[in-house]
């Protein structure tokens, strides 16, 4: 479905993505893993038009998005739920979960309306807030926001990255759950995570990033398997 | 005590005046994050197109306000090019200073360009004068007041009812984020822009007309009265804006009975200046500032 082709992204001189390649299919969940600098983020962002890649190709079911512009991304049908979540502090919960719809266009007003009693029916505690200003949410409840916005565009397929980053154990595994259900609900994920243990959980597919580069693509029961993954990121021994 | 009241009906006059500079300045503070100092430049660049047309072409009262708004506009995209799109969006420091230098090098072309320098700009408002028991308001002050509060009626629905008005809001609030939804920045910013400088060519004309003269001193005074309007309010706050014109209109008005035009425009810093110690944060600033700090610290 969405498919990158040895996409190279530079900021100035430096190459963070280094021919990085990955394919996402229909339905499932794939997931990036990878240490701190590895690239997983410039790899959203070269998806979803933020950067610009030097060379390589990017595809969604066959139609070209390489050098397309973030809007026209987002209209193709990939949003993004951004790291630390990015939520409008000083917009209300109902205006935050409004921009996110903000490229669909004015003909979609009944079918936004329907998308939006979905998020507070799937959130119920974001219809209890609807008013509230999106900055006094708690992290859980952001990140609930930050997921519902992003599919008030009504994406083909779902980014998130580090959707668990700085929220509490619990809190992480509800955000778990939330992903698996919304993928049994047939929305296709890409996902960024550090937390190798809750992506082997979730994921169909993953691929490990390092320096720039797939270094490691597979199942996840193949990924248990390796024994080198094993003992540099899943801390083998440890139970 | 009637003098009290009657000085402070004069400055909820002047006042809205004020509150409409302040309206602009606050807009490009609150979406941007950045100071446009060759705000009244522009107006005073824009208010002198009036005139032209006055003098030249037709003394219509529509064709001159027209002819105001759209060389406000016409300056007010010059501005933003240069000061604002050319430099980078972090670079806020930056952008003031070159505000500060179009600023200069707009009132140097005034100054050159017009030989007289002072020209008449038409009174549009007849003046009568209306008397309500021991108190008198002159009509076009009243007009300007009630079109001050009209136009932040009309700000309010656009920022908080339509499209691009969520739009301007989400760039204001999370530029990052916003580019996530599709939003295209720089696009809105602009719009932004553009209707910062139709309030701009608004208030030039209503003040001009009342003051029935345009000199290239007003950009320096109308920037000056503007700031201190915002800061008095709350910088990024629109009924702050208009709190903070009105304050010091009645704070002025009321020096200028009492002590006369010097201690007048001494009020309007010494206002300043104790507000800045009380409430840093201006009237309706302040909480702004609280709630986001705390926010911040829960995070």
């Amino acid at each position: 479905m969405l498919k990158v082709e040895n996409i190279v992204t530079r900021y100035g001189a430096i190459e963070a993505l280094k021919g990085m390649s990955l394919d996402a299919q229909h339905g499932e969940v794939t997931c990036l893993l990878g240490p701190n600098g590895a690239g997983k983020t410039t790899t959203m962002f070269t998806i979803a038009g933020i950067l610009s890649p030097h060379s390589g190709s990017i595809t969604l079911d066959g139609n070209d998005l390489t050098h397309q512009s973030a809007p026209a991304i987002v209209r193709k049908g990939i949003s993004l739920v951004p790291e630390n979540r990015l939520v409008f502090p000083e917009m209300s919960v109902a205006d935050n979960l409004a921009a996110g719809a903000y490229c669909r266009s004015r003909s979609e007003r009944t079918a936004i309306n329907q998308d939006l009693a979905e998020v507070f029916d799937r959130f119920p505690q974001l219809k209890e807030r609807r008013e509230q200003l999106g900055g006094t949410l708690s992290g859980g409840e952001q990140q609930m926001l930050a997921i519902g916005r992003a599919l008030m565009a009504r994406p083909k397929i779902l980014m998130m990255d580090e959707p668990s980053l700085g929220l509490a154990p619990l809190i992480v595994d509800e955000i778990f759950k939330i992903i698996q259900q919304l993928n049994q609900e047939g929305v296709t994920i890409l996902l960024v995570e550090q937390n190798a243990r809750m992506a082997l959980k979730v994921a169909h597919k993953l691929y490990l990033l390092e320096q720039g580069a797939v270094t490691f693509e597979g199942s996840p029961t193949e990924m248990q398997q390796n024994e080198l993954i094993q003992r540099a990121y899943l801390g083998a021994g440890a139970d | 005590m009637t003098d009290f009241v009657q000085n402070c009906i004069d400055g909820l006059m002047f006042g809205s005046g004020y509150a409409l500079l302040a309206l602009g300045f606050t807009l490009v503070f609150g979406v941007m994050k950045r100071l446009n100092l060759s705000f009244g430049p522009s107006i005073m660049l824009g208010a002198y197109a009036g005139t032209w047309v006055y003098l030249n072409i037709s003394d219509n009262a529509w064709l001159v306000a027209l002819a105001t708004v759209i060389a406000t506009i016409a300056v007010g995209i010059y501005v933003e090019r240069l000061c604002f799109r050319a430099i980078r969006h972090d670079a806020t420091i930056a952008s003031m200073v070159s505000s500060f230098a179009i600023w200069m090098q707009l009132e140097e072309v005034a100054m050159h360009l017009l030989p007289e320098r002072t020209y008449p700009f038409p009174a549009f408002f007849t003046t009568t004068t209306i008397e309500f028991g021991p108190f008198y308001a002159r009509s076009e002050h009243i007009t300007m007041l009630l079109l001050t509060l009209l136009l932040l009626v009309l700000l309010h629905v656009f920022l908080f009812r339509t499209r691009p008005g969520l739009a301007l809001r989400s760039v204001s609030d999370n530029p990052l984020a916003s580019a996530y939804m599709g939003i295209n920045n720089s696009n809105i910013l602009f719009l932004a822009f553009a209707l910062v400088s139709v309030l701009g060519g608004l208030a030039g004309f209503l003040i001009l007309s009342a003051d029935t003269q345009v000199t290239p001193y007003f950009g320096l005074w109308a920037t000056f009265k503007g700031l201190i309007a915002m800061m008095l309010g709350g910088m990024g706050s629109l009924p702050g804006a208009i709190l903070g014109g009105l304050l010091l209109g009645i704070v002025e008005a009321n020096a200028f009975w009492y002590g006369g035009p010097v201690i007048r425009d001494l009020s309007a810093y010494l206002l300043l200046f104790v507000m800045l110690i009380v409430r840093p944060g201006g009237l309706i600033g302040q909480k702004i500032v609280a709630e986001q700090r705390a926010a911040d610290e829960r995070v």
